[in-house]
């Protein structure tokens, strides 16, 4: 409990230090943030001005103002975004779910395929499948994801048209009613297989586009967590069983290789998150990926700073699950 | 007496097996690494000389299909595509460089401060890093660029925000343990000064996981410039740049040499710089080796 204690601590500074660092980073922007944030109206209509200067407390010193930003954070206003003129907070929560769906399709796939590729290296070691999985999985890492989503569009949707294009299903199908804002997971609930099916075929092709990074990392990673552990003494002892070694391989070492692969997780999410921003746009994926795009394209410095502000909180959320769950698998450092 | 133990000196840059760090360069992908990194730095360098067009010349031949006249094919202002993914080397690899090297050395300096003095010290720089670690990279990077504006100098300077932190953990942590080691108390004993113990005792153990971290960084520092070019937040048309070339590729989503070259012109030189930091690993920390393990 007083690991949890700590942890959940060091959760709420970091999440303090997050808005710190957002406020900084809205502070350096050069101009009025009034006129910038306004548009046209701040020419037409000073009393607008006047009012969103009170609200931010513009005229107040920087420690002020930056509590009155907390303030703002605290009953989740984000600010209003310069290219919707919507809500920072109303935008993502509509985008939202789609990043969702497409991030956590991805992760599956990297954990699936990454730690597989790795027990297969770290088994046939130093033979010729390590070799070629090793400059695999550094493929994985250098690869520009951008670049990658664009080869991977047009050669299986132009060339070979294998996955549908872009967007979240085909033109004509009707998402199934909003449950939790996942298509695929809705239209299972839903008893629609057809809007199953669209939406499974249009998630594939971004979803491996992202994992691909993070099959890279975890080859690697899971590669050398197994080959700390394939020749301890438990584990000759199941072989001296006369345990087959598929067995042993999937039982014991795997089971000593978990905890570390587990830490992973945070990292993995990073990557995938930095996938989307760049990724999305390309597959027209409607996801805060593509907002955050054409957020920056376009210089919206309150969406730029609400998608990071987001991210960042997200992130340091899935850090302390992470942290949690190796030690649910890790007996050594239990939780409670 | 001498205060340094000359055979751990060393103990990180070389191996304390005789001959370890020869052979690893003798591997097939140190090989491949040194020849496609060699090889780019010689585009960059002879640019000029072997370029066939001038990258930023417009003409009327625009979407060319790549032919023997045009490698790559040209784009929608009918530029050579093969001179300009050329030319682009001149700015992303200089900049890996510059970029890398000055992470070495504010993140070193830090973490050398933090690990040595501790204290408060150590509290201020290890928060920060904290900080700069709670964003994914490519998330941070952009908001500090966008808030400074978009343009090449500060998308440079972004990525020195994100990339300084890793260097100063690594040299924190190994400061922090070097520092209580017992051949460096040997060398305090024998009246070595505390600058002295650190500079001849502790860095150059420091030098080895810092240069393995500094390889793989070159990688990736062109696919972060790349990745905030292609946001439109780096080098601005109509300097040539590969990430830019990439986004005004998917624009033109048909012609798929005017994303493709420029892309793998990325790919090439993160491959190479993560051949050379991988195998340079291996050598150096043979507990994780891809390499020889009996």
């Amino acid at each position: 409990m007083r690991f949890l204690g700590r942890r959940l601590a060091a959760l709420v500074l970091l999440g303090i230090g997050i808005t710190f660092v957002a406020f900084v980073l809205t502070e350096l922007v050069p101009g009025d943030p009034a006129a910038a944030n306004l548009g046209q109206r701040a020419i037409a209509d000073p009393a607008a001005v006047q009012a969103f200067r009170e609200h931010y407390g513009l005229d107040k010193p920087l420690p002020v103002q930056y509590v009155l930003y907390l303030e703002h954070l605290a009953s989740g206003d984000l600010g209003q975004s310069e290219q919707s003129h919507r809500p920072v907070r109303t935008d993502l929560s509509e985008f939202v779910p789609a990043t969702a769906e497409l991030a956590v399709t991805s992760i599956l796939i990297a954990f699936v395929l990454g730690i597989s590729l790795g027990i297969l290296s770290a088994v046939r070691r130093n033979r010729l499948t390590d070799q070629v999985l090793r400059v695999i999985s550094l493929g994985g890492i250098s690869m520009p994801v951008f670049w990658l989503a664009l080869v991977a569009l047009y050669v299986f949707f132009f060339k070979l048209g294998w996955v549908p294009g872009s967007g979240r299903l085909d033109p004509g199908v009707l998402p199934a009613p909003h449950v939790t804002g996942l298509y695929t997971v809705d239209a299972l609930l839903a008893g629609q297989f057809d809007v199953f099916v669209s939406a499974a075929q249009h998630l594939i092709l971004p979803a491996c586009v992202l994992a691909a990074y993070n099959v890279g990392l975890l080859t690697r990673f899971t590669r050398s967590a197994v080959l700390e552990v394939i020749n301890n003494d438990y584990v000759q002892a199941a072989r001296a069983k006369g345990m087959p070694e598929r067995t042993v391989v999937l039982r014991h070492v795997l089971r000593a290789a978990l905890p570390p692969i587990i830490t992973v997780g945070g990292l993995a999410f990073a990557n995938v998150m930095t996938g989307t921003v760049l990724v999305e746009s390309i597959f027209a994926w409607p996801g805060i990926g593509q907002y955050a795009f054409h957020s920056a394209t376009t210089l919206d410095l309150p969406a730029i700073m609400g998608v990071s502000l987001f991210v960042a909180v997200v992130y340091i959320v899935v850090n302390f699950v992470v942290d949690i769950l190796y030690g649910v698998v890790d007996p050594r450092i239990r939780v409670a | 007496m001498s205060a340094q133990p000359l055979p751990l000196r060393f103990a990180g840059v070389f191996s304390r097996r005789p001959g370890t760090l020869g052979s690893a360069w003798r591997q097939p992908l140190a090989i491949a690494g040194m020849v496609l990194g060699g090889a780019w730095i010689a585009i960059a360098i002879l640019v000029p000389l072997i370029a066939p067009y001038n990258p930023l010349a417009q003409t009327s031949q625009l979407f060319l299909a790549p032919s023997a006249s045009h490698l790559f094919g040209t784009d929608e202002l009918g530029r050579d595509i093969f001179s300009r993914v050329l030319w682009a080397s001149r700015l992303s690899l200089p900049l890996a460089f510059f970029l890398v090297t000055m992470a070495v050395l504010i993140g070193g300096v830090l973490g050398g401060l933090a690990g040595y003095f501790g204290g408060w010290v150590d509290e201020v720089v290890m928060r920060a890093t904290d900080l700069v670690f709670a964003f994914p990279t490519i998330i941070l990077a952009m908001a500090v660029t966008a808030a400074l504006g978009p343009s090449l100098r500060n998308a440079v300077l972004a990525v020195l925000v994100v990339f300084w932190p890793s260097y100063a953990r690594v040299v924190r942590g190994l400061v922090m343990s070097l520092g209580q080691s017992d051949y460096v108390s040997a060398a305090r004993l024998l009246g070595a000064s505390s600058r002295r113990a650190l500079v001849v005792d502790v860095l150059p153990n420091v030098a080895g996981p810092v240069l393995v971290l500094a390889t793989l960084d070159l990688g990736n520092a062109v696919l972060l410039l790349a990745g905030l070019s292609f946001l439109g937040l780096g080098a601005q048309p109509p300097t040539p740049e590969w990430g830019s070339m990439v986004n005004t590729g998917t624009q033109y989503f048909e012609r798929w040499w005017m994303g493709t070259f420029p892309g793998f012109a990325i790919l090439s030189v993160v491959l190479a710089f993560n051949f050379l930091g991988d195998s340079l690993r291996d050598a150096l920390d043979p507990r994780s080796s891809w390499a020889v393990q009996r």
